[in-house]
């Protein structure tokens, strides 16, 4: 399975492990809502997401809105290469409101 | 490693002008002279766009977009037509098949290649 | 031109010609057939293709007139024009006018001379004809952008800031169609830089009705660039369809801003705050342009006019999408039997059989030293190396076996044009077009062949006028027939025309001193006299003038191919001239046989069998130059005669080797019989040129030369001979 997800102290760690975009956007999402529906925080590991594409973009979108419409915190950590290209290219880091990590050689590499 | 290109045209020197215009951006390119042909290229490697002429023997082009949608592993695979301009229907037929991006021959190089570009960097 | 890039244009040169040659033989199946949907559009596609390729090498004359072509035949697809020979005619001289346009233009780089120009414009104005009117809808590819029309409305001036704007609500169906609106960001900022971009996904629905492969999103885009309207507009060109998409330009009016905020789906402070938030539009100016937009729009509350619009532009797409889906279900996938080929450079090819030689060669070395050294284990094992050695040998040399009917079906254009030239109709009938031989052969049998089916059409087939007379269709037939024969590829040229005259070729052979006065060959020698140099004249074969004019040369070029051409000839059922050919001219299966110290080799395939030279056989060959086979006359030729070898030791036993050729059989007498052995084909060089009876050299696997013998000149020698000891022996029994 792409994603993981283990609990530390009430609080859901979730791991998504690949590509996300059009081709597993259907299954990750169905996966992804399953998790999002327990009324819990969470944490969602993106540092092993290989690809993301507008899909991708759009199942973390929904996630993000549906936790806060469920009253449960949703937290971005580990953002990989892919995923940070894709949210700086939106501007949509200031929406999700995690801290970003970029070391200089990354962002020199642009 | 680029982003592959899977170039389906029945003429060779098509094939190898497109293929060193991709190469020199920077993609990876791999070639098959027909539909039936080009299918056979499409087993697993990660393909990121085909471009694909519309008259081919063995297999035209537009069966062979919709061969390509059929398949899981593709079907969302960003698809350029090679369309000339006394083809308006062809170009639709293929629209409505899934090859919804076109470039119009005779083409040259840089066109062929913004076109690819406008729908994956290298 | 790049090294790539100049490769390239060679193989569009080669493609060109193939597809033109391949353009020609389905203009000509189409004038038997004109409804034949698969060969029009093989046509059509062969046209399309040089035109396409043309365009990407920039061969601006090529396409130019292609295009012309390519047009005249879609509308010939589509069954708009109807096939006449009128059109076959101007189509196959268009193909030629093509053909010239590659020559000149992509191989030589150069310009249409006078007399070209005039051609391509008398081509063009026939061509007119066929084409449609030339107003002819053009699609137009450009996205739709926002018209410039101004509003009536003149609420407003123009907003200060000097970026475009953008606006884009991709369609639902963008991701399934393979496309990632983030593709098009990214593209689009390598054309200027992205100002601020804001991600719109209110339109993305409740979880449990979000469709993950459906596209929900949307961007406000402030652009900078110098691009213009049209660039800019064609990033998202394959977005278009579903997709909403805006472009103000720098310093649009207000009006249209305002009005973009109205088009779009979400609450329009929502969107008035964003464009000012991202500097596109400042808060006054919204404002105003808000209020004004009230007061001068009918009050009818949340009219949308352009969002109208557009709904209505996709309703329009909608339809066309229908409609390209009802003609799809209409139109049948095009069936074909092309093969498929890897373009190999002929050298290279020539190469790789070269080196095959040596190693074929080097393992029959290998072979002799395992023989003397009679190792059973080594042996075995260079057997089995040179099987395997002679499966690659057979392979390379198939790599270079080309089918003839490529060369055959280049003369029904031949026979087409020459018959009308001469106003005479004539079939052309083929058979065998998949015997295969080797491409050296082939590229040097197109001379022989045109000399000898020019002529058979010339001079054979007579007038339909004298064909109806004698009781024959008036339609002449002209056969081009091609089959294997051991080890040999026969080629027939048959015409049902006059055959020849006999008796004066036989009266003309002896005007020349070819036949004595006295002697009456059979008549198949006769006929073959014409291949004699410079045999006939008109005066002396009337039927046939000219026939024999070059038909020496026609000999000289096959016999240069280790071949022989044969004619027999029927009077008044037509004339067969047969050329037999080596399959190859590389590598044959020899038969080593010694003479003394000297080997020689025989095309294996033309041996028959061997057998000892019995003492009373001796003794008889000393007296006449025949055998006694089975019952049989057997002529022979004593190899140690012939080549003047010296003997060693006098009561060596002798062997006769049989052989046979076209029909003929001979012995040849030699000391040794070595076995059989695989002969790499070296040329002599010019200085043996002269010697009779050799066609090659080889190197054994000893290092030392062995000659491979002519068979047929051999065979021809001994027959000859005996004929002409059997007809001297007959006229001086007649003069006794």
């Amino acid at each position: 399975m792409p994603i993981s997800s283990r609990n530390n102290n009430g609080q859901s760690l979730l791991h998504i492990e690949g590509d996300m975009t059009i081709y597993t956007a259907a299954d990750m999402k169905d996966e992804l809502m399953n998790h999002i529906a327990q009324p819990c925080d969470r944490e969602i590991d993106l540092s092993e997401v290989s690809e993301m594409d507008s899909a991708g973009l759009q199942i973390l979108i929904l996630a993000k809105r549906d936790s806060e419409r469920h009253g449960t915190s949703l937290r971005l950590t580990g953002h990989s290469r892919a995923v940070l290209d894709v949210l700086d290219m939106c501007n949509l880091a200031p929406y999700f409101g995690d801290p970003v990590v970029l070391s200089c050689n990354e962002k020199k590499g642009q | 490693m680029g982003k592959a290109i899977l170039i389906v045209d029945d003429s060779a020197s098509v094939r190898q002008v497109v293929s060193i215009a991709l190469k020199g951006a920077g993609y990876d390119v791999i070639e098959g002279c027909d539909g039936k042909d080009a299918l056979t290229k499409l087993n697993g490697q990660k393909i990121h766009l085909i471009i694909s002429d519309v008259n081919m023997p063995n297999m035209d082009g537009i069966t062979f977009v919709k061969e390509v949608k059929k398949l899981a592993n593709y079907k969302f695979t960003p698809i350029i037509m090679l369309t000339t301009e006394s083809q308006e229907g062809k170009k639709q037929e293929g629209q409505a098949a899934g090859a919804k991006a076109w470039v119009v021959k005779p083409f040259q190089p840089a066109q062929m290649l913004a076109a690819v570009s406008k729908l994956i960097l290298p | 031109m790049s090294l790539d890039l100049d490769q390239a244009l060679q193989t569009y040169i080669a493609e060109a010609r193939e597809l033109l040659q391949d353009m020609e033989d389905s203009l000509l199946r189409l004038e038997a057939d004109p409804s034949d949907a698969d060969t029009i559009g093989a046509i059509f596609r062969a046209a399309h293709t040089i035109k396409g390729s043309a365009g990407l090498f920039g061969l601006d004359p090529i396409v130019s007139f292609t295009h012309i072509v390519e047009d005249v035949l879609d509308r010939v697809r589509d069954g708009d024009v109807v096939i006449e020979a009128n059109l076959i005619a101007v189509l196959l001289e268009s193909g030629d006018h093509m053909l010239h346009l590659v020559d000149v233009v992509a191989a030589q780089g150069g310009q249409l001379d006078a007399e070209a120009i005039a051609r391509e414009s008398g081509l063009r104005i026939r061509l007119q004809d066929y084409q449609a009117n030339q107003d002819s809808s053009k699609s137009n590819n450009v996205v739709q952008v926002e018209t410039e029309a101004s509003f009536q409305s003149s609420g407003g001036g123009f907003v200060e800031t000097d970026n475009w704007h953008i606006s884009l609500r991709f369609g639902e169906n963008v991701m399934r169609d393979g496309m990632d609106p983030l593709s098009f960001l990214r593209y689009l900022s390598t054309l200027g830089e992205i100002v601020s971009i804001t991600t719109m996904f209110d339109a993305l629905p409740p979880a449990d009705k979000m469709d993950a492969e459906s596209c929900y999103l949307g961007f406000e885009i402030d652009f900078k660039s110098d691009a213009d309207k049209a660039t800019i507009a064609g990033v998202f060109e394959f977005a278009r369809e579903g997709s909403l998409i805006h472009i103000l330009p720098p310093h649009s009016k207000l009006t249209e801003y305002i009005d973009l905020i109205r088009s779009f789906p979400e609450n329009e402070t929502r969107l008035g705050e964003i464009l000012v938030s991202t500097g596109a539009l400042t808060q006054q100016e919204l404002e105003d342009g808000l209020s004004e937009q009230q007061t001068s729009t009918r009050s009818d509350g949340s009219t949308t006019p352009l969002g109208e619009i557009l709904v209505d532009q996709r309703s329009v797409e909608h339809e066309v999408v229908q409609a390209a889906l009802d003609k799809q279900t209409q139109s049948k996938d095009s069936k074909s039997k092309e093969n498929r080929y890897i373009r190999v450079h002929a050298d290279k090819l020539d190469e790789l059989i070269n080196m095959v030689g040596e190693l074929v060669i080097a393992g029959a070395g290998v072979s002799l030293l395992a023989q003397r050294v009679s190792d059973n284990g080594l042996q075995e094992a260079t057997s089995v190396m040179s099987g395997l050695v002679e499966e690659i040998r057979d392979g390379a040399l198939r790599l270079r076996m080309v089918p003839i009917g490529e060369t055959f079906s280049r003369f029904q254009r031949v026979v087409r044009d020459v018959g009308r030239e001469l106003g005479k109709d004539i079939e052309l009938v083929i058979t065998g077009a998949e015997t295969e031989l080797d491409k050296t052969v082939v590229e040097k049998i197109g001379d022989p062949l045109m000399h000898l089916v020019r002529n058979a059409m010339d001079h054979g087939i007579e007038s339909a006028s004298i064909r109806q007379a004698v009781g024959k269709p008036a339609k002449g037939t002209l056969r081009l027939n091609a089959y294997h024969d051991s080890g040999s590829i026969v080629i027939e040229i048959v015409d049902d025309g006059g055959g020849l005259n006999r008796d004066r070729i036989l009266q003309k052979a002896r005007e020349r001193g070819l036949i004595a006065p006295n002697v009456t060959p059979p008549d198949s020698e006769i006929y073959n006299m014409i291949f004699e140099a410079g045999f006939s004249t008109a005066e002396a074969i009337t039927n046939l003038s000219g026939r024999g004019v070059g038909m020496d040369v026609v000999k000289r070029n096959i016999t240069a191919l280790r071949g022989t051409v044969s004619l027999d000839s029927a009077v008044g059922q037509g004339t067969t001239v047969s050329i037999r050919l080596p399959l190859t001219l590389a590598i044959i299966d020899g038969f080593l046989v010694g003479v003394g110290k000297s080997s020689y080799i025989v095309p294996l395939d033309m041996v028959q069998e061997c057998i000892e030279l019995s003492e009373k056989d001796r003794q008889e060959t000393r007296e006449r130059s025949y055998l006694n086979l089975r019952g049989e006359v057997l002529p022979f030729v004593k190899l140690r005669d012939h080549f003047e070898v010296e003997s060693i030791g006098g009561s060596r036993r002798e062997n006769v080797v049989v052989v046979s050729c076209a029909g003929q059989k001979a012995g040849l007498v030699v000391d040794e019989l070595m076995g059989e052995f695989q002969t790499v084909i070296k040329p002599l060089g010019k200085i043996f040129s002269t010697l009779r009876g050799i066609s090659g050299s080889t190197i054994l696997g000893s290092g030392e030369v062995a000659l491979i013998l002519d068979v047929p000149s051999l065979v021809h020698q001994a027959v000859n001979q005996e004929s002409q000891k059997v007809s001297t022996r007959q006229l001086s029994h007649s003069v006794m």
